[in-house]
Formats: structure tokens, sequence, C-alpha cells
């Protein structure tokens, strides 16, 4: 459904120096510096697959949803979502595409939802009984009631992004692409907004790009992701083998009764794994993934182990490390 | 676009600039007292100063009518809010919901624009009664239903040259993000070319025989004097056609500029 093949964007950007000199000169003349935002991108999404597209701020993740929905042109390389070249803004093409931006709303700020909706289903040619049909269907699985005929600037934060996310879906997209669709929400709205996505995917099986800073949206909501740094792809596979690839080692955390003597760091100790703490009642080790099982066999019959704890890295670390990194990360 | 959309978004636009009613309210009145209070405290010193009976063949009383009439159309013609501006689109990123939408995107301004400017006939018409009432008014320059369907034919043409002309400079933000300051230089041509803030015949002849190629003119200058009878029929004729060539023309350079403005366009944020 989405065929990306080496995409790239690069914008020009004027760079201004500090202070009163700095603007005094920058009207006379101003220097232009190279952003690349996107270098290189390929991958590939099909339907029914929600793909997670996470990367620190300014990696480029919006840049490539703005692309693929036709919003901006690229510098090179192509792309094909339907059948189509996105940035052509064909309109059987945007017939069939959804856009939400959590940072910027869509919807009209002085028109209730009731009414956005009308001039959506005008926009997009929705017939009137299929109109009816969906938007009784959204708002029954989003709990949307009378706030349909309140202003959307009345509206609450999470109580608009449900709007907002009515709105792109009433037309029945087959690619939706979201852009941090649970930026500034409570822990509950995300909590909607995310299984309203799953049960939206179970039920029409669009293929979905989602971008977002809530690692909690990302581990719930895609099973792949493609992590982007400096706006080139640094990963594109499963989110679990994230972990396998990013973070080898695990920490084994052994808790030992009081016996008033200290655990000495040996060599034997150390063929085991990388020592990271060696106190009277507590060793913790680093430990090769694959090594897990036999080094913790070796220390339960060597020392009088009260507890032992297997610790993997938290997956929102390690992708956080992987932004700033450009190695490998270890546990 | 068609035509169903077209007009449920005139309809909704209008919709929504008549639910503040206040600021409606407002607005009517005080760019209408800005506008003709203005014009007639100056035009009233010069003709006292100057002792003359007529300026530029306009008498005072004629002067005063004229104004009347060319802010009533001003009106109608030219919208002087940033809401819904295509610069603002650009610059503040609002063009990515149209940008996704399956609708051009100039069809779609202009019947917003359509939409926040029909309330205003409201405040014409309430406007134009109370002069009619207060002003004395000449039986040679009383509306006709003849001058009145002229002058609607002339006034419609002229709210679309106005809307082109600010579709054309709004794109120039596509390169220099911010275009207020030139939108304040078309404010001011428009207003001085257009007859807005003179009648044309107070200009020398050579700058009349210029302006007469210019589009600025069809603004004010020609719905005015139809509705005053200072323009026959040819004349209305002839000034229908010359608007209709420059809505085609500044149409086919809003593309040129919508096509190159397109790809410099970033959406705000990388």
């Amino acid at each position: 459904m989405i065929e990306v093949d080496h995409l790239s964007k690069t914008f020009w950007v004027h760079k201004k120096k500090p202070g009163l000199m700095g603007s005094v000169r920058s009207l006379f003349k101003r220097e232009k510096v190279e952003k690349r935002a996107v270098r290189d991108v390929s991958f590939r999404i099909d339907e029914g697959e929600i793909v997670g597209l996470v990367g620190a701020n300014g990696a480029g993740k919006t840049t490539l949803v703005k692309m693929l929905a036709g919003i901006i042109h690229p510098s090179s390389g192509a792309a094909r979502v339907l059948g189509h070249t996105p940035w052509e803004r064909h309109n059987d093409y945007r017939r069939r595409i959804a856009l939400i931006m959590g940072q910027k709303a869509q919807l009209w700020w002085d028109l209730p939802a009731a009414d956005c909706f009308l001039l959506l289903k005008e926009i997009y040619r929705i017939p009137t009984d299929e109109y009816r049909r969906r938007l009784a269907y959204l708002s029954e699985v989003l709990s949307i009631g009378d706030e349909l005929n309140v202003q959307i600037r009345r509206l609450s934060l999470g109580e608009r992004m449900k709007m907002e996310l009515i709105a792109v879906l009433l037309h029945g997209p087959r690619v939706v692409f979201l852009d941090e669709p649970t930026i500034g929400l409570d822990l509950t709205a995300q909590r909607a907004i995310r299984d309203f996505i799953l049960t939206y995917r179970e039920a029409h099986r669009p293929a979905m790009l989602l971008t977002s800073h809530y690692m909690e949206d990302i581990q719930r909501l895609c099973k792949r992701i493609l992590i982007i740094r400096e706006g080139e792809i640094v990963y594109d596979g499963e989110l679990a083998r994230v972990v396998e690839r990013y973070a080898p080692n695990k920490v084994l955390k052994v808790h030992l009764r009081r016996t008033g003597q200290k655990v000495q760091p040996t060599n034997e100790l150390r063929a085991l794994g990388e020592i990271v703490e060696c106190s009277e009642d507590t060793l913790c080790l680093r430990v090769a993934r694959d090594r897990v099982a036999e080094v913790s066999a070796r220390l339960l019959t060597t020392y009088d182990v009260a507890d032992l704890a297997i610790e993997e890295m938290d997956i929102g670390t390690i992708i956080e490390r992987i932004f700033r990194e450009r190695g490998e990360v270890q546990a | 676009m068609n035509s169903r959309l077209f007009w449920k978004v005139v309809s909704l636009e209008a919709r929504t600039k008549m639910s503040y009613r206040v600021e409606f309210w407002i607005s009517a009145v005080a760019a209408f007292a800005a506008d003709f209070g203005v014009v007639w405290f100056v035009w009233m010193a010069m003709f006292r100063e100057s002792g003359a009976e007529t300026i530029g063949g306009w008498t005072r009383d004629g002067i005063i009518i004229y104004y009347l009439t060319v802010v009533l159309v001003g009106k109608l013609v030219r919208y002087r809010e940033f809401t819904g501006a295509i610069s603002h689109d650009i610059y503040e990123g609002g063009l990515n919901r149209y940008l996704v939408f399956p609708v051009g995107y100039m069809p779609y301004k202009l019947a917003q624009r359509i939409g926040l400017q029909a309330p205003r006939i409201v405040q014409f018409a309430l406007l134009g009664v109370i002069a009619l009432l207060l002003v004395d008014i000449p039986a040679e320059t009383a509306p006709t239903i003849t001058t009145i369907v002229m002058a609607a034919a002339t006034i419609a043409m002229a709210f679309l040259l106005s809307f082109m002309l600010d579709y054309c400079i709004h794109q120039v933000a596509f390169w220099a993000d911010n275009v207020w300051s030139l939108d304040v230089a078309k404010w001011f041509v428009t207003s001085l070319l257009g007859g807005f803030m003179l009648p044309l015949s107070v200009f020398p002849g050579w700058a009349q025989d210029i302006m007469a190629w210019l589009p600025f003119r069809l603004l004010f200058d020609l719905p005015a004097r139809v509705l005053l009878h200072r323009a026959d029929a040819a004349e209305w004729a002839l000034g229908l056609a010359a608007g209709v060539f420059w809505c085609a023309a500044l149409w086919a350079a809003g593309r040129v500029l919508w096509r190159r403005g397109s790809l410099e366009y970033t959406g705000v944020g990388i």
C-alpha cells in the first residue's frame, strides 16, 4: 500500500546571527544553510499494518509524513501510495487517505463538529446513508454524544482529538497518517485514542503510519517500527526485536542471604559476565542474552541466593538511546 | 469543486461570520465611520480653503455622495481581515489540510471569501438606506432598477478581481513567509488608483490615461460611477469585459505561482 524508495528531502533554511547587529545584517545579507531532513529513506507498509515511526525532535518524522500525504515535494526519490505519487495530489488519491496532525487542528475552530462533518461529507462526496452509518459507528466507538453540537474551540483537548479522528475517518481512508495523535492528552484520553485506533484497524484494515513521542503508543499499537535518526532510517523491523538487536545483554540481580562476608569479584565471577555491583548482599552482573540461563544456574549453585531477578532494559530507554547514539546500545 | 460543496462552504462561512454579531455590527459602523469620516473632513476642508465650487468636476455634495457610494461598494468588494487569508494559511501551515482535501484550493478560498463577505450585503443595504434618508441625493443620481442591476454585475466582477489580486499577492508568502507589508502596499495602491481615496477625475490627464490600462479603477471607481449614473452602457460593458480579462490573466498568473510556490512550501516545521 505504501512503497517508499530512496526518498530524500532537503530544506534551505536562513541562518541569522543573534543580537541586534545580527538582525540588522540579515536585512542585507542572509546566509542559507542546507538542512537534510530526510535522507535516502526506503520502506513499505502493507494493508492492515500499523507501523510506528519513532525518532527524536527534528529527526524527520513529520517531513516524511508530509511528503507521503502529498503536502510537500521531495528533493529526490520516489513513493507510491495506493498506486499514486502523493505529491501529484490527484483527487482519487486524496479521497483515499487521511492525515491527522496532533499539533495542528484540522477542524474549523468556530464550527460545531457536526457542521464540520457535514462539510467533510461534501468535500469527500460521501453518500448520505454511508455518512450516517460511519458517523454513528465512529461516535459510538469514541463515546461521543452531545459534544457533536459544541463549537470545536469549546471542547477539551481529548474531545477535540476524538473529533479530529472522526473527521479524518469519515470517508473510509485506506491509508491513515497519524502524526502524534495523543500529544498533550491526559492518560485516560491517550488510552481511549489508542483503544480506538486498534478497534478501527481490526474492523477496517487500513495501512497506518504512526508517529509519537509516547512509547506507550508505540508499544500498544505497533508490531513494527521504523527508527529515524537525523533523517535516516536506522531500524526497520519488529518492535520486539529492537531489544535483541540493540540490547544484547541482560542484567542479573542476585540478593544473597546475609553471611557477614562480602562476595569477592573473582576471575571466575568475571568470566560469567561484567560485574556491575558487588556488595555484601547484592551481586549484579551484565550477561550476554544467550548465557542468562547458564549463568543463573551457576549463581544459584555457587551462592546462597535469597532472590534472583533478570532485568531487561526498558524498550523506551533503548530507543531513546538509539536516537542519541550512533553505535550499538549495551544493556 | 462541485457547486453543492461551493455553496456549502459559502453558507458555513457566512453563518460563522454572523455568529459573532457584536463584532459584526461594531466593524460595520466603525469601518464605515472611519472610511467615510476621514474623507468627509478632508474634502470639506479642501472646498472651504479653496473656495472653489467644483474640484475635478465634482461639487461638494457630489463628492459626499461619491464617497458614500465608494465606501459602501468597498464593503462588498474587498476584505480587510486576516481570517482565512491565503498568506496566513501558508505562513501558519493551515494550507496543509486543504492540500489533503480532494478539492481545489483556489475555488475553496473563493467560496470562503464569498461566505465571509456575503453578510456585508446586510450592512451595505442598511447603511445605504440610512444614507439615502440622510443625504439629499439629486434625482438624476438616485439609483434606478437599471443602475442597480448594472452595478450588481460590476460589483460581482470587482469582487472577483479583488479576490484574484489577493490570491496572487498572498502567494508571495511561499517565498517571503510574511507578506503583511505587501498587503498594506496593495491596500494603498488599490485605494489610490482604484478611486477609493480620490475620484479618478481629479488626477491629471496623463495619469488617468495610465490608470485606464490598469485593473484598479474597476474595483471602486467603475461600480460607484455606474451607481451614480456617471458611466453609460458602453463604458459599463467595456469595464466588465476588462474586468473579466484581468481576472483571467490573474487566474493564469495565480496558477503559475501556485505550481512554483507549492514546491517551496514546507508545511511549517521539519
